[in-house]
C-alpha cells in the first residue's frame, strides 16, 4: 500500500513529436496501472527471490574466496619455515653432498670468513682466457663443491670465438635448482673471456679486481681450510705456489730443471710440500707439472709425490680440461 | 732471537727492507749486506725472494696489520705483490700498469684497506727502483699524490735514503 500519493506533475495526454530514430521507452511519469513496484515490496518486508539468489551467490563466492586464502597461507607457511615438509625436500637433496667432505678440516661459516651475508648470493666472478684453462681454480672448485653448496656457471664472452667442448662443461652438469639462488651459499661463474691475465672480480664495493690464477687459488684455498698459523709454513705455501705458477709454468728449461731438483729435496724431508699436511702448494706445484706435462724423467721423490697426489682423486676435473 | 737477513747490495730487495723497518718494534732482524738476498728462518726454511720474506715478516707481526685484516683483504695484497713484481718491472706495459693503478688510487689513501699494508710497500718499492718512474710520475696524477705522501713517512725515508741510491735497474723478485 503505497504512504503517499503524488499528483502527476503533468497530465498524461501531452503529445510529443518523437524523432524516429530513436528507442521507444514507457513514459515513466505515466501511472502503472499496477503499482506496488519492487522498492515498495522491499519497504514491506518482502524479499524478490531474485535477489535472494544473487545474496546466496556472493556468499558462495566469498566463502571460496577465504578458502583459497588459507590455502595460500598455508603454502607459503611451508615455504618460508626452515623445518617444513617441501623445503626439505628440495634442501635435502643440495646437502647431502657436503656431508661426505673429509679432506680439509676447518671453519665453514662463510660470514666468519667473508664478512656479514648481506641477503645477496656470494658470487665469484672468474674471467679465464680459454689459451690457458686455470687448472687450479677448477680442483680447488670442485673441492668448494664438497663442501659448500655452490651454484656453478659457465658462460663465453663475445670476446672469444670459439671455447672446447670440455671448457664448457668443466664446472659439472647444470645444477637442477639452479633457478633459486637463496638455496646456495657461494656462486662461483668462470667467464672464457679474452683476457691477458686471469681475473676474479668479487665484492667489487670493497674490493679491487684480484689479477692472476695463482692469487685467486690463495681466495678460494682460504674458504676451504686456514692457513698454518706458523708464519713460516704459511709462506713457505705462498712461495711454492709463486714459483709453480712464475718458474715452473713459465720459464726456460734451465730453470724449471733447477725447480724440479727444489721439489725433490722437499719432498725428500716432508710427505707434502709444505710440512705433513696436503695443501695449496701441492695443489698449485701439481697441476703446474700436469699442464707442462712434465711428467717423464722425474726426480724419485717428485715421482711418489705424483703418485701420492693422484691416489687423493681431487685432480680428476683438471685432467678432464687437459684432454 | 734475531733472524738473519742478507740483503743483495746489487739488488737490494726494497719490499723486504721496508717490512723490516716497519716490524723492528715487534720483530728482531739483523740485517746484513751480501752477494745474494737470503732470509734465514730455520736450517730447513730459507726464503729468497722479496714476496716471500716480505709475507714472512708481515706474518710474523700480525698487530700490524700489513697483510690485511679478513681473507678479502689479505687477497688484495697477494694482488698487488704479484702485480708490483710483474707488471712494474717491465717497461713497455709501464704506462699500462700505471694506469690501473692510478684509477684503483683515485679512491683511495692506501692501496688496500685504510692502513698501510704490504701492498703499499710492494708498489712504492716497485716505482722507486724503476728507472721510467720519475719522468713518467707526473700524467699520473692519483699515484704521485700517493707516492709523496708514503715518500715522506719515516721507514720509506730510511730505507730510500740507504738502498735506493744503489740505482738497481729493476727490482726483480
Amino acid at each position: 500500500m503505497p504512504m503517499y500519493q503524488v499528483k502527476p506533475i503533468c497530465g498524461d495526454d501531452i503529445k510529443i513529436d518523437l524523432p524516429t530514430c530513436m528507442y521507444k521507452l514507457p513514459n515513466i511519469h505515466a501511472q502503472q496501472g499496477n503499482s506496488c513496484t519492487p522498492e515498495h515490496a522491499l519497504q514491506n518486508g518482502e524479499v524478490d527471490p531474485a535477489v535472494k539468489a544473487l545474496e546466496a551467490r556472493q556468499d558462495e563466492i566469498m566463502r571460496k574466496l577465504y578458502e583459497l586464502k588459507a590455502a595460500v597461507e598455508g603454502l607459503a607457511k611451508t615455504v618460508t619455515t626452515p623445518d617444513a615438509d617441501l623445503d626439505l625436500t628440495v634442501s635435502s637433496s643440495l646437502s647431502s653432498k657436503s656431508s661426505n667432505a673429509t679432506t680439509f678440516k676447518g671453519t665453514t661459516d662463510l660470514d666468519t670468513l667473508l664478512g656479514k651475508d648481506l641477503g645477496a648470493l656470494r658470487d665469484i666472478v672468474i674471467n679465464a682466457n680459454p689459451a690457458q684453462p686455470p687448472l687450479t681454480l677448477v680442483v680447488l672448485h670442485s673441492l668448494l663443491c664438497q663442501r659448500y653448496r655452490v651454484l656453478s656457471t659457465v658462460h663465453v664472452h663475445s670476446s672469444v670465438t670459439s671455447v672446447p667442448p670440455q671448457l664448457l662443461s668443466c664446472l659439472g652438469p647444470r645444477h637442477a635448482d639452479s633457478y633459486a639462488r637463496n638455496m646456495f651459499q657461494l656462486g662461483f661463474t668462470l667467464i672464457w673471456k679474452d683476457v691477458p691475465n686471469l681475473q676474479m672480480k668479487f665484492s667489487i664495493q670493497n674490493m679491487c679486481p684480484i689479477e692472476g690464477e695463482a692469487n685467486v687459488a690463495r681466495f678460494l684455498f682460504k674458504l676451504l681450510a686456514p692457513y698454518p698459523s706458523d708464519p713460516a709454513l704459511a709462506t713457505l705455501i705462498d712461495s711454492w705456489v709463486d714459483r709453480a705458477f712464475f718458474q715452473l709454468a713459465k720459464c726456460s728449461g734451465k730453470e724449471k730443471a733447477t725447480v724440479l731438483q727444489a721439489l725433490n729435496s722437499s719432498l725428500g724431508r716432508n710427505p707434502w710440500l709444505a710440512g705433513p699436511e696436503f695443501s695449496l702448494a701441492d695443489i698449485a706445484c701439481y697441476c703446474c707439472v700436469l699442464r707442462n706435462g712434465l711428467t717423464s724423467s722425474l726426480p724419485t721423490n717428485v715421482q711418489r709425490w705424483l703418485n701420492s697426489c693422484e691416489n687423493l682423486g681431487h685432480f680428476g676435473p683438471a685432467k678432464l680440461l687437459l684432454q | 732471537m734475531a733472524m738473519n737477513f742478507t740483503v743483495s747490495i746489487s739488488n737490494p730487495p726494497l719490499v723486504a727492507l721496508l717490512a723490516a723497518e716497519h716490524v723492528k718494534g715487534s720483530v728482531q732482524v739483523s740485517v746484513a749486506e751480501g752477494k745474494e738476498t737470503q732470509f734465514h728462518v730455520s736450517d730447513e726454511i730459507q726464503f729468497n725472494d722479496a714476496s716471500s720474506i716480505s709475507r714472512y715478516l708481515a706474518r710474523m707481526a700480525p698487530a700490524l696489520g700489513l697483510y690485511g685484516a679478513n681473507i678479502m683483504e689479505q687477497t688484495e695484497v697477494d694482488h698487488w705483490l704479484e702485480f708490483s713484481a710483474q707488471r712494474l718491472c717491465c717497461q713497455p706495459d709501464l704506462a699500462v700498469a700505471l694506469g690501473e693503478l692510478d684509477k684503483v688510487l683515485s679512491l683511495r689513501t692506501y692501496l688496500v684497506g685504510h692502513a698501510i699494508t704490504l701492498a703499499d710497500l710492494s708498489v712504492w718499492a716497485a716505482l722507486k727502483s724503476n728507472k721510467e718512474w720519475p719522468s713518467l710520475g707526473k700524467s699520473f696524477s692519483h699515484v704521485n699524490r700517493w707516492f709523496s705522501f708514503l715518500s715522506s713517512q719515516v721507514p720509506f725515508i730510511a730505507v730510500g735514503n740507504k738502498y735506493a741510491s744503489n740505482k738497481a735497474p729493476v727490482n726483480k723478485s
